[in-house]
């Protein structure tokens, strides 16, 4: 960034000196500033349309392939869970969506902008709601943090991410002069989204310390919300006692092993022991999830 | 006849092993089984570092196993898992593009019981080829957002399940309020 600029000045001085250049020095400069601009846009902080857009576009790829539970009352519950939890985050009013997946995998995802899935596989791990609150607080977390959408940025094409700034510019020139925003299925952002999950970046891990933050965060939003904060906890005690099953993205491949995260969160934990006895709500969920 | 006791043997072999993987854990130190899920009720024995229990429930802060014969409860912090990845990357589950996938998911070492589980229920896991050449679906996106809960929604949600919200500080003050 800096050599380039550097360039760029150097090339102007030249083109001050010289008024009859053999070289294209104008060119020259606008490529400078061009590559310039690119990288500004590469480094420069989402707008939160922008991030609830990318959302967007990731989930809709996601449930091009994979099947969306039909169970309405159970999509119904899980958003509550999911709402209440995030109610107590510091981005409460992101357009929080969590969606329940058909399939056996035992995985959640998170995608910038608030939209989440769980599978089903997940779900039947599961004993009552305080883990599920759990589990979704921990993809919550990753959802304020921007984890997925710093992952996204690191590993994306150059040309396909400055895009996105290049049309961000003229979608807001658009949007004063009252035009509509493209918004699933067309324009850079979505075309970042299916770069992302086409180049697998939206499925590999993330840095452990980004999950073992998740987890840490996780726990204050669900004791928060009122739930019992050993909810995530029992989770990991679930996922220690299972095996993978090998797809390359169930939970036990994308994350540290149970074992690890239980015990960097064992250091949060003095911090919540007072809230230990907070409902864990067993009835309402496995009414719900129908094994009871 | 002998292929048969071969095979009962391999049973015998096999069974208890595949039973101990499934709620197997250990101590991670020495601490106590205690009577109840409670630090304060009495002590039903002292388990050293690394003794090998059974789980039988979870209850919050406690995990009820079973540990020396005896019964009780241990925190679940001093409990470690021997969580195992099987198979690798494979996609043999549910990739039907690939006919090597499933003998690549058998090399890999995925159980075929579970394979043949995940079969009979009639519902697939996830692929990463189901994704990766999937068409945005807006329909399904659409249908998903109509399932989300309303603020308002989410309090009475909570109400009806005496959820009282507290202030708890997040000791790395990133979780805001």
């Amino acid at each position: 960034m800096k050599r380039t600029l550097a360039a760029a000045t150097a090339a102007a001085l030249l083109a001050a000196s010289f008024p009859a250049p053999a070289l294209d020095i104008g060119g020259l400069i606008n490529k400078a500033i061009d590559t310039g601009s690119k990288l500004k846009e590469a480094n420069r902080d989402f707008s939160q349309d922008e991030e609830v857009q990318l959302g967007d576009n990731i989930a809709a790829t996601l449930l091009g392939g994979w099947p969306l539970s039909k169970d309405a009352n159970l999509q119904r519950y899980v958003n509550r869970v999911g709402r209440w939890v995030a109610l107590q985050s510091e981005r409460p009013d992101l357009p929080w969506t969590f969606g329940v997946i058909d399939a056996q995998t035992v995985n959640a995802f998170a995608m910038p902008g608030g939209t989440v899935l769980v599978s089903r596989g997940l779900i039947d791990k599961l004993g009552n709601e305080s883990e599920l609150a759990g589990a979704l607080a921990h993809e919550i977390a990753h959802v304020v943090l921007k984890h997925q959408l710093s992952a996204i940025r690191s590993s994306a094409n150059a040309d396909v991410w400055a895009s996105v700034g290049q049309q961000a510019a003229g979608e807001r020139i658009a949007r004063t002069g009252g035009g509509y925003i493209a918004h699933v299925g067309e324009g850079a952002l979505a075309n970042l989204a299916i770069d992302s999950v086409k180049n697998g970046v939206f499925l590999r891990p993330l840095d452990r310390s980004m999950e073992y933050q998740a987890d840490r965060m996780g726990v204050i939003l669900a004791t928060r919300a009122g739930y019992d904060p050993y909810g995530l906890a029992g989770v990991l005690e679930v996922l220690g006692t299972m095996q993978g099953d090998g797809s390359g993205i169930d939970i036990m491949e994308t994350h540290p092993a149970p074992s690890d995260r239980l015990a960097e969160l064992e250091k949060l934990m003095p911090a919540v022991e007072g809230y230990a006895n907070q409902p864990r709500l067993e009835g309402r969920f496995l009414q719900v999830v129908g094994r009871k | 006849m002998g292929m048969l006791r071969f095979l009962l043997a391999l049973l015998v072999l096999v069974l208890p092993v595949a039973a101990l993987a499934q709620d197997q854990a250990f101590t991670n130190r020495d601490t106590e089984l205690k009577q109840r899920a409670d630090a304060g009720s009495g002590t039903v024995a002292s388990l050293r570092a690394d003794t090998a229990v059974k789980v039988l429930a979870r209850a919050g802060a406690w995990t009820q196993v079973q540990a020396e014969g005896k019964t009780g409860f241990v925190r679940v912090f001093h409990l470690r898992f021997p969580a195992t990845v099987e198979g690798s990357s494979s996609s043999s589950s549910s990739s039907g593009s690939n006919p090597f996938a499933a003998l690549g998911g058998l090399i890999g070492g995925n159980k075929p019981d579970e394979r043949a589980k995940l079969a009979s229920t009639g519902v697939r896991g996830l692929s990463k080829e189901d994704v990766k050449n999937a068409n945005p679906d807006a329909q399904a996106l659409a249908k998903m957002q109509s399932y989300r809960a309303g603020k308002p929604e989410a309090q009475r949600f909570a109400r009806e399940g005496k959820l009282a919200e507290k202030r708890v500080d997040d000791p790395e003050a990133k979780a805001g309020r």
